[in-house]
């Protein structure tokens, strides 16, 4: 006698899937309060540097007080050092963490880049429900512009427009952290040298990472290829993102490429001052320091389809030829985004 | 436990390190190896009068060390500030170190402790921000104190290699800064005019020289291999150390820095040369995790707790000025540590 055989019942729901599902919904409440106790500290850190801001100004104005009092017969060493001490300390903390990053520091510029972000080139900004509220997260975005303004304008959005109020820390290239001014700007609002180890160590601590892949590639191309996107370094964004099990976020900027269009290159001029790159612009070096102003194009700033790299071990990491096909992934997606946008903007200024 | 040697004992670390080993009860134990005998209150100490730099130097220290029974040998013989006469600082510190190594390896000591800098990774703009003690260390530099330093690093590291039985542990220190540290950086500070590099403003590590000492009894007593970097907590900008210790700075343009510091270098106007301008302009922050996992040591004392105890001594009134609101902070932070010091 043989047993007829049964009929396979595919049931709806299975323990297993179930327990996944109310794992799921808790994990979901959890990160909301993860959220909501993120802002509740951020919206505490910005009235205190507010607090602190509002305070020393009134210093430095008693100190410039005290050293005119007696007239110029007053002024010493020490009174000037005081004034100097005052006006420094106005807007820079005194200490930082081991990056460089200055609460006090990027809350004074905060204003300026809400200025160029929402007035000068009114930027638009889709898809920032796919940044994950929490946890290590590696926002890739195309680099274009000459100067580096899509950084901190991927910045502001990310802590404006996410309910999070993420702080995004960029990952900024050799030059920029080696050029004069340029590099203690950057250290001190937050941005890190682009290398593995920086990036591992910032990510490990569950913080949102962003980078250009491209590189100088992308931020000195000729402006007949714009929106053109160049190699992607080594694929070096991926293996720190498996090695550290960071959410990808494919990002795409557009408007940057037209803020300085850069017509020609006369790198020579820049080479015995340490510039990687000197461009020249309708307006630069022509117009001298008014050419530095960006020109106000409309901006889209474009958060694509996660990636999601859980699936491969930490070891995948390791391969070339997968981490390539994945860096070529996500540059193909960003790209594709890019077309979109590019498709539908009737005009440079008015998007 | 054997006998331990020190070398370079009459150097500022040096002689805290004997200080406390003496107060600690160890005096019986120690053995000096240097040209001059230090002069300690604490009390009299076994001295033996040995110049590194002369060619017959391995073969004095091993016959001493085999005579003295030595088990530790604590090198300390380094030279913080840059020396005008680059010959004989590489005598002492590249030729000296492979003498006292040599002498120590054949001499079976177990264990060698060498002093070293964080400043031996050298400043590049490439660094990461907190370096680790795998870091290549730099190759052929053009600085000679850190050609130096790097060459004893090679010598030490090669003969960790060669004689597994005998445990190497190189410490790696952070500037040392604090009251009575007085060094070629700390007497830039002591001017009113302090030069800086226009557009640069690196972080900066300083160690309280209470920790020095601390991390230097723990390896000296301690098995562990290889090179650990010795570092503070925290970090501060090279601005803030400035500003807090109430000082007018002097931005220099870096194109012109360099050779304006070799000029007055050369004309005996200034202490350092040019090769340190890298130091103020690109950070050199060293990781100091691998020390507390495997030394156990973690500093008590904070970069600006070195820095506000610099300035509350060498410029007092900067120090009550600057700081009214925050004195009462300051005075307890430092009666909480001289309370570890006593429980210690």
């Amino acid at each position: 006698m043989s047993a007829r055989p049964r009929a396979k019942v595919l049931p709806f729901e299975t323990k297993a899937t179930r327990a996944a599902r109310t794992r799921r919904a808790r994990t979901v409440e959890a990160q909301e309060k993860e959220d909501l106790k993120r802002r509740v500290e951020d919206l505490e850190a910005r009235l205190r540097a507010a607090e602190a801001g509002s305070r020393l100004p009134e210093d430095l104005v008693v100190e410039v007080t005290r050293l005119f009092a007696q007239g110029f017969k007053g002024v010493s060493w020490d009174r000037v050092a005081r004034v100097l001490a005052a006006a420094h300390f106005s807007w820079h903390s005194e200490e930082t963490d081991e990056f460089g990053y200055d609460a006090k520091f990027t809350e004074t510029l905060r204003p300026f880049l809400e200025f160029m972000y929402a007035v000068w080139w009114r930027v638009e900004t889709t898809g920032i429900e796919r940044v994950p509220g929490s946890g290590p997260t590696l926002v890739v975005a195309n680099h274009s512009g000459v100067l580096p303004w899509d950084g901190p304008m991927i910045n502001v959005a990310l802590r404006h427009e996410h309910p999070a109020r993420r702080h995004c820390r960029m990952l900024a290239l050799d030059m920029f952290a080696l050029l004069p001014f340029l590099a203690p700007l950057l250290a001190r609002s937050g941005a890190i040298r682009a290398n593995p180890e920086n990036a591992i160590r910032i990510l490990e601590r569950g913080e949102l990472v962003g980078v250009f892949p491209e590189g100088v590639k992308g931020v000195g191309k000729p402006f007949k290829n714009r929106y053109k996107l160049a190699r992607f370094g080594r694929g070096g964004f991926v293996r720190i993102a498996l090695t550290t099990g960071a959410t990808i976020i494919p990002t795409a900027v557009v408007g940057a490429e037209e803020i300085h269009p850069n017509l020609a290159q006369a790198n020579f001029i820049g080479r015995p001052f340490g510039l990687p790159y000197f461009p020249l612009t309708p307006t630069f070096p022509w117009l001298g320091l008014l050419g530095t102003i960006p020109l106000p194009t409309k901006w889209s700033i474009d958060f694509g389809e996660p990636l999601d790299l859980s699936r491969f071990p930490k070891e995948a990491a390791d391969d070339p030829i997968l981490v390539n096909r994945l860096s070529e992934q996500v540059r193909h997606q960003i790209q594709t985004i890019i077309d979109g946008r590019l498709a539908r903007r009737r005009s440079i200024w008015f998007g | 436990m054997g006998r331990i040697a020190i070398t370079g004992a009459s150097s500022f670390l040096g002689e805290r390190f004997l200080r406390r080993l003496i107060r600690d009860g160890h005096g019986d134990d120690l053995v000096v190896f240097d040209v001059a005998e230090p002069s300690i209150s604490e009390g009299a100490i076994h001295f033996h009068k040995v110049d590194l730099t002369e060619p017959a130097a391995d073969q004095a220290m091993l016959d001493l060390f085999k005579a003295e029974g030595i088990e530790t040998v604590a090198h300390l013989a380094f030279f913080t500030n840059p020396r005008r006469d680059t010959t004989n600082a590489h005598e002492l510190e590249s030729i000296g170190t492979l003498a006292v190594l040599a002498a120590a390896a054949a001499a079976n000591v177990k264990s060698f402790v060498m002093r070293s800098f964080t400043f031996v990774y050298g400043a590049r703009a490439q660094n990461p921000a907190l370096i680790r003690e795998a870091t290549p260390l730099p190759h052929r530099a053009d600085l000679g104190w850190l050609r130096d330093k790097v060459e004893a690093e090679e010598h030490a590291a090669s003969f960790a290699k060669r004689y597994p039985e005998m445990s190497v542990r190189v410490l790696r220190f952070a500037p040392l800064l604090g009251p009575s540290v007085r060094t070629f950086y700390s007497r830039i500070f002591d001017r009113r005019l302090v030069p800086t590099l226009l557009g640069y403003d690196p972080l900066l590590q300083l160690l309280h020289p209470d920790d020095a000492e601390e991390a230097l009894v723990r390896a000296t007593f301690s098995s562990v291999r290889g090179a650990f970097n010795i570092t503070p907590r925290g970090v501060v900008p090279l601005s803030t150390g400035i500003h807090l210790s109430g000082k007018v700075p002097a931005p220099v343009p870096h194109l012109v820095a360099y050779w304006a510091t070799d000029a007055l270098y050369a004309a005996g106007l200034v202490e350092a040369p040019s090769g340190f301008i890298d130091y103020v302009r690109y950070p050199c922050i060293a990781d100091g995790a691998r020390a507390e996992s495997e030394l156990g040591f973690v500093a008590a004392h904070s970069t600006r707790d070195a820095l506000d105890s610099y300035i509350a001594y060498r410029h007092p009134a900067a120090h009550s000025v600057s700081h009214e609101p925050e004195r009462e902070t300051n005075a307890s932070r430092d009666s909480s540590h001289s309370s570890v010091k006593v429980g210690r």
